[in-house]
């Protein structure tokens, strides 16, 4: 049997007694380290903060601002002192006009961070998230108390609208008949023999720079100007994303040149111009042509335009009174093109209103430029689809009053809420609608000089 | 026992004419023939005779011829004329060797005196005779030792029933205590009535001891041989009346156990705390009694808070930093015949006065620090000196005078129960209080017992015990400055317990009548010791509900029963943060009273803390009683502690702690000056007074700590173990 | 701390809250713009109540250094601990809408889950290492004093071998006090057996101070001794056979009590590796959520300022 017996006496009896106010390795590795560690973190976070004040960043900016990353106090204005340096609209609105959407009607106002969240490192920082917008869409509340919007859209999926010109009743306000039916059947009599049309022919991009197939090379007009922002409808328009507006000598008069012949004694036609300036030019024609031809009083020509393949003269219901002078020569000739004209070949294309004695008037030709007023719609973006793929009754339509734009429904069949998430197109709000009324924007004014945005250390 | 017969010397001068191994000798009539032979240079050998005591002839190794049918002891029969006288014949040497050889077969060889003088009367009449291996069988039955005297030592088993011990004690110094017991194999000496020698009325004469040829009664000696100081001529000390009757030859063996000391005024004669086994005797001049230490508790400093700041303890008064519960006591009780007031803890002791007894007799620490006021001559002794003189007839006389004139006054008023006694009735106390000193083991009272007195505790500790079926248990020990036996009276019933002397006792005995009268008299004193009394008994009911019948090995041999309250720490939750030991500092200014450390009791560390023990053992020893129980159950060391250690040692489980620190004292050789020295302090768990929860347990962030009753706690435990076990 | 029945209402209190917060959270989040951010009114309610629980947790620390203020039971403040830095995690995670960001705020995440992970491993740490070593550390002792309790092994060891030289030498007398004086200081009651007029190998006594010298000194008076034959419970055994084989049989109890002082320091040894196991994440934990709080502090103003 051991002899080492342990008893509560001897036990304790081997401790010093103030063993635990002395420094024991784990003890004061837990000390030091509770002194190091806090340092070493107070240090990186010094280090940190005297390169830039950075530190302090909830995230990267967004790529538009990451230019300002290195100076804080461009947007963090310091307001009372040290303590308040949040971001107000003030700071974005030395760079960023940007008008607010229906000033008078929405009921509070908001900032633009409530929108705007920075330091997501958000590639684009207008692309706001929908609930942004559904802060108020989902239950619209307006000062009026009325609203011609729908109140609650939430999503786009189920509680988007359907376009507003495509809802009972809508018709297409544009007074050019055209018959798109018509146009694309395949051997239409083109310029220089039949062809077969495409909807490229007549309608493109406006940033699209090759020549329009049927237009009149010598008078084809040089492409339009980007459309910019007088026009009153194309908010924000960008070259890529609508349509060139149809113009006459660029995409119709190829062919329908000849629907402005009015006399076969002269191969010009007729301008495609006011009845006004019409009638300026038949005058001017035919007196030149009188002054050419001494005899041309003798020549009882009923007027007759030649025209490719066929030969169309005027209705005569009445016998003509023979000119005597050349004045009434002139008169009887000019008025037998008018009526050619005013009566067929504008006809063909414009409404027009007779005129009682006088000279007819065209009717506005009113096609709609942009038929999304609240939205923005990129055509270049969809690119990748056939025209018909969405405008689908486009090849069908036979009257101008058809409403050729697609329905929300072939947008829904790519576009969805959380699109991206789904394999599908976003759906986003913002991927259409704009939130500020950029018509109203004034240009702005710089304010830093580069040092002032790039300096490296500041403060 | 009446003494025997003794011999008349006949006063008649005739002389006696005859030989004496053929040498014609003439001595007065009457004259022993032992007594001839000598007188003419002829050595009879003899071990019971004794020229100063009457002859008796009991050993008969004095034999010789005398011409006679028979041989004659020669101490007893008296010379006759014409008388021849042969003591060295070859028959009288053989009858004279096998006597001794008979003795010596009932003798232990060497025997104490043998061992230590080599002088023992019996062994050197052996050797002389050439003895070797004793040829008879030697005796069985043991005959035993007593060692109940501090200053004799008795062995039955050397004792040759020569009786010279009985006939100093009774015919020389008339003290009438021996005699003799039994017969046969079981005969011997007897102190009293057979009574051990030191409950007995023995003065401690020193006479018996003297008188003894053998190791049967030896001289106890000393511990300590080498006190410093001049030896005292036993002469001058048997001049003083202390030492009145006491044998010189006595005094003279204990030469080197008392010594004369003299003190220059200032100077210290002995410092509290100090172990010590001397008393001292104030001869001459005045000295000063006095606590040194201050009167604190300890509170350590830094340590807790920095790393690098060392660590400092410093002592907190009672008056900066009070503690709850602490006793009302208005005098610190000390070893010597006054007490120290608490206020001003000082007093003086003048000639004839007697300091240092407990430390003497029981080995106690010093209870306080003795300074010469004048330039004083002491006699600094040991126990053994102590003891001849505490028995002294004259002493104690002195000692009660001295007692009752003096010290009685501030021994009643010490004890706050007794405050509203007024000098009138204390002085018709005087008359009839009684000083009783009652021995290590001795009963004051026992249980059942009617009541005669009322006790109050002057010196040692007195145990208080109470009979139970399942055993004694102990219920307090009780202290200088204590008192016992008040129940009986207030009741009217038996005694109710026993009181026990624990070591050397001195108590205070006030007859029943005077208390009764005190009772009546003074309706305050009885209603608070009503009150008190109620507690003890409501206690004691508690206690005794406590006593669970749980009974295991491991859990009694830890002593866990012994326990009321135990910090135990859930060893399954503990995770050895050691965050209560540091709130246990917190909580007692910087000085933990519990070491995370123990022994395990199932999944329970018993941690060493203080466990309120129902037999508090801490408590006996303390020299200024500042170890007490409070009236509920925590033990409490109160802020006059000495630092003597003397309960940490006693504490079986390691409970007390002596924590060291430094302290500025009053240098007394240079008043008005301090110097550094080092204190100790004793630290023991209060169950931290004055808050529902000890600080361990509620700092402990585990749910491990807890202070439980064990019989409670783990009763439900042990039960389900002997259920488990079955 | 061990989590046991008692926790339930802390679990319960605690688990409602975090469901709440979560409840709270889905329609907060799906309806912001950017969904959730520290920034706003919720999110900072969010970012708040978390810092609050954090402070809250830790100032246990604080609180264990004051232990005797009665400001609330110490195992109350450590269920609090628990549970609220427990809940904390979770509610951080919707105040940053689950976003780690970018500079400090990334430091304070990864700090945070750095404190909350370590935190989670002591949590289960103590659960059972407290057990395991009750269980296979029966002579365990206080962590801090290992080092001096080797030393009064060492010490004791060499006793034990002084004396046995001793008796070796014959030299029974002393011997004899010193065993009874030793026998009587551990309690026992006689039981000693003192070699006298042994016959034994006279080597035995240098072959006994050679092992002390060389394996059991150093063993035991140094901490860790990985790789000392004593350190390997079986060889040690081998060894003290060995040693026994080389006395006389009164004289084996002395073995074993080196052999006990060998087993004592090896569970010393193993206390030490257990304890450093129990209380090694706290450099973890404690110094990281300083960090956190600190940092947390300054990620609380800045972002209220920016």
């Amino acid at each position: 049997m051991a002899r080492r017996i342990r008893t509560t006496k001897n036990l304790a009896k081997r401790m010093d007694l103030q063993y635990f106010k002395k420094p024991h390795p784990l003890r004061r590795w837990r000390h030091w380290l509770s002194i190091l560690v806090p340092l070493v973190a107070i240090g990186w976070f010094a280090l940190q903060r005297a390169n830039s004040q950075k530190i302090y960043s909830s995230g990267p900016l967004s790529a538009a601002h990451a230019v300002l990353g290195k100076q804080c106090n461009i947007c963090h204005v310091t307001k009372l002192g040290f303590f308040r340096a949040a971001v107000s609209d003030d700071a974005c609105a030395k760079c960023h006009d940007a008008p607010a959407h229906h000033p008078d009607k929405v009921t509070h106002k908001v900032s633009c961070a409530s929108c705007h969240v920075e330091h997501r490192a958000s590639p684009r920082l207008a692309s706001t998230d929908d609930s942004s917008c559904t802060q108020c869409h989902a239950n619209l509340l307006t000062r009026s108390g009325s609203s011609q919007f729908e109140r609650v859209v939430k999503d786009f999926d189920k509680q988007h609208p359907e376009f507003a010109a495509l809802r009972p009743g809508g018709t297409d306000p544009g007074q050019i008949k055209l018959n798109h039916y018509a146009h694309l059947r395949p051997n239409l009599a083109g310029p220089s023999g039949p062809v077969q049309m495409d909807c490229q022919d007549c309608h493109r991009l406006t940033a699209m720079n090759s020549s329009w197939p049927y237009s009149i090379p010598d008078s084809a007009p040089k492409p339009l100007p980007v459309a910019g922002r007088t026009d009153a409808d194309m908010r924000h328009p960008r070259s890529r994303d609508y349509m060139s507006p149809i113009l006459y000598v660029s995409q119709c008069a190829g062919c329908h040149v000849k629907d402005l012949q009015f006399d076969k004694r002269f191969d010009q036609a007729a301008p495609h111009d006011k009845p006004e300036a019409v009638q300026a030019f038949l005058v001017q024609k035919y007196s030149d042509y009188f002054a050419t031809h001494p005899r041309a009083l003798s020549e009882a020509v009923a007027p007759e335009r030649i025209l490719p393949g066929a030969t169309i003269s005027v209705n005569m219901n009445l016998p003509l009174p023979v000119p005597r002078t050349r004045q009434e020569w002139i008169d009887q000739q000019v008025m037998l093109a008018d009526r050619l004209l005013f009566d067929k070949g504008c006809k063909l294309c414009h409404v027009m209103i007779e005129g009682n004695g006088s000279l007819p008037t065209v009717t506005k030709s009113s096609i709609p430029s942009r038929w999304f007023l609240h939205a923005e719609f990129s055509h270049d973006s969809h690119r990748l689809l056939t025209c018909t793929a969405c405008h689908d009754r486009t090849p069908e339509s036979r009257q101008t009053a058809d409403i050729l734009l697609p329905s929300i429904a072939s947008c829904r069949s790519c576009h969805e809420d959380n699109g991206p998430q789904h394999d599908a197109a976003s759906g986003r709000c913002s991927e259409c609608h704009a939130y500020h009324d950029w018509i109203k924007e004034q240009p702005s004014k710089g304010n830093f000089t580069i040092p002032e945005l790039r300096a490296a250390a500041f403060r | 026992m009446p003494p025997d017969a003794i011999v008349e010397r006949p006063a008649r001068p005739n002389n006696v004419q005859l030989t004496i191994d053929g040498t014609p000798v003439s001595v007065p009539q009457g004259t022993t023939i032992f007594d001839a032979a000598r007188a003419h240079g002829i050595s009879i050998p003899t071990l019971c005779h004794q020229q100063n005591e009457n002859p008796v002839g009991v050993c008969r190794v004095c034999v010789v011829d005398v011409g006679q049918r028979v041989y004659a002891a020669s101490c007893v029969r008296q010379a006759e004329p014409g008388m021849t006288v042969k003591t060295n014949t070859e028959p009288v040497v053989g009858v004279r060797k096998t006597l001794v050889e008979l003795l010596m077969s009932d003798h232990p060889s060497p025997c104490a005196r043998q061992q230590h003088s080599g002088d023992c009367e019996l062994e050197r009449l052996a050797a002389q005779a050439g003895l070797g291996q004793s040829r008879f069988p030697t005796r069985t039955t043991p005959r035993g030792h007593d060692d109940s005297s501090l200053a004799i030592q008795v062995d039955h088993e050397s004792c040759i029933l020569c009786d010279r011990c009985i006939r100093g004690c009774d015919d020389i110094r008339n003290n009438w205590v021996l005699a003799r017991r039994g017969k046969g194999y079981q005969a011997g000496i007897a102190f009293d009535n057979n009574l051990p020698m030191g409950e007995s009325s023995c003065v401690s004469c020193g006479e018996c001891m003297v008188s003894c040829p053998t190791g049967a009664l030896t001289n106890r000696g000393v511990v300590k041989s080498h006190l410093e100081g001049d030896t005292v001529d036993p002469t001058f000390l048997t001049g003083l009346p202390v030492f009145e009757n006491v044998s010189g030859t006595f005094l003279g063996l204990n030469r080197n156990a008392i010594v004369e000391r003299r003190f220059k005024a200032g100077e210290i004669i002995c410092r509290e705390g100090e172990f010590g086994a001397t008393a001292f005797y104030i001869v001459d001049g005045m000295a000063e009694v006095y606590l040194a230490s201050p009167i604190a508790h300890v509170k350590t400093e830094g340590g807790a808070r920095g790393f690098l700041s060392k660590l400092t303890s410093l002592l907190t008064s009672r008056d900066e930093d009070g503690r709850n519960e602490e006793s009302t006591r208005s005098y610190i009780p000390i070893d010597a015949s006054v007490d120290l007031p608490y206020r001003s803890p000082i007093a003086e002791l003048g000639p004839g006065e007697l300091f240092g007894e407990m430390t003497c007799m029981s080995y106690y620490p010093r209870s306080a620090t003795v300074r010469a006021k004048t330039d004083c001559t002491m006699l600094e002794m040991l126990r053994n000196v102590l003891d001849i003189m505490q028995r002294n007839k004259t002493f104690r006389e002195q000692l009660d005078r001295t007692y009752k004139k003096r010290a009685l006054d501030s021994h009643l008023r010490s004890v706050p129960v007794l405050a509203p006694l007024t000098a009138d009735f204390i002085d018709h106390l005087r008359e009839h209080v009684e000083l009783l000193r009652f021995q290590p083991g001795q009963v004051i009272c026992s249980q059942g017992e009617v009541a005669d007195s009322f006790y109050l505790v002057r010196l040692g500790f007195v145990k208080v015990s109470q009979h139970r079926p399942g055993g004694d248990i102990v219920q307090a020990y009780l202290a200088r400055g204590s008192y016992f036996g008040e129940m009986a009276f207030l009741t009217g019933t038996p005694r109710m317990a026993t009181c026990t002397a624990l070591d050397h006792v001195e108590v205070v005995r006030i007859p029943g009548d005077d208390f009764q009268l005190m009772l009546d008299r003074f309706p305050d004193i009885r209603r608070k010791l009503e009150t008190e009394s109620a507690e003890h008994v409501e206690q004691n009911r508690q206690r005794d509900a406590q006593v669970a019948d749980v009974s295991m090995d491991q859990f009694l041999s830890q002593g866990l029963m012994e326990a009321q309250s135990l910090l135990i720490l859930d060893l399954d939750r503990c995770t050895r943060c050691d965050q209560c030991v540091r709130a246990c500092a917190d909580a007692h200014d910087g000085v933990s009273r519990l070491i995370r450390e123990g022994l395990r009791f199932d999944r329970y560390l018993v941690a060493t803390s203080c466990r309120q023990c129902r037999d508090p053992l801490c408590m006996v020893g303390c020299p200024v009683g500042s170890i007490r129980r409070r009236n509920s159950l925590e033990v409490i060391i109160e802020d006059w502690c000495i630092g003597c250690g003397q309960c940490a040692n006693n504490c079986p489980y390691g409970n007390i702690n002596m924590h060291p620190f430094p302290v500025e004292i009053d240098d007394l050789l240079h008043p008005g000056r301090t110097v550094a020295s080092v204190k100790v302090k004793a630290t023991s768990c209060d169950l931290c007074l004055g808050h529902a929860e000890p600080s361990c347990v509620y700092a402990c962030p585990h749910d491990a700590a807890h202070r439980v009753n064990p019989p409670e706690f783990f009763g439900g435990l042990l039960k389900r173990q002997k259920i488990a076990k079955q | 701390m061990r989590i046991d029945q008692t926790h339930r209402t802390w679990f319960i209190g605690t688990m409602a809250g975090v469901l709440v917060a979560a409840v709270i959270y889905v329609p907060y989040t799906l309806t912001s713009p950017e969904g959730a951010n520290g920034g706003t009114a919720v999110g900072l309610v969010y970012g708040s109540l978390a810092s609050a629980c954090m402070l809250f947790a830790g100032l246990l620390g604080a609180r264990k250094k004051v232990p005797i203020w009665r400001i609330g039971r110490a195992q109350t403040w450590m269920r609090g601990h628990l549970w609220l830095g427990f809940v904390s995690f979770p509610l951080i995670l919707f105040h940053s809408g689950f976003r780690f960001g970018i500079g400090l705020t990334r430091a304070l995440m990864w700090l945070l889950v750095v404190v909350f992970a370590s935190g989670i491993v002591g949590a289960i740490l103590q659960h059972f290492m407290p057990r395991l070593t009750t269980e296979r550390i029966p002579l365990e002792t206080i962590y801090e004093q290992i080092g001096r309790v080797r030393l009064q092994l060492v010490a004791e060891a060499q006793t034990v071998i002084d004396e046995v030289s001793a008796a070796l030498a014959g030299n029974v007398s002393q011997a004899t006090a010193q065993q009874r004086a030793a026998s009587a200081s551990a309690g026992t009651m006689g039981g000693v057996t003192v070699a006298s007029g042994l016959q034994v190998d006279e080597g035995a006594s240098a072959q006994l101070q050679e092992f002390f010298r060389r394996e059991m000194q150093p063993y035991v008076a140094n901490g860790g001794s990985r790789g000392m034959p004593l350190a390997d419970r079986s060889r040690s055994q081998s060894m003290f056979q060995q040693l026994r084989l080389l006395l006389p049989p009164n004289l084996h109890p002395a073995i074993e009590d080196l052999e006990n002082i060998c087993e004592e320091k090896r569970e010393l040894d193993r206390q030490v590796q257990y304890h450093r196991i129990l209380h090694g994440w706290l450099l973890v934990h404690i110094p990281a959520s300083y960090a956190l709080l600190l940092l947390g502090a300054v990620h609380a103003v800045m972002a209220l300022r920016y």
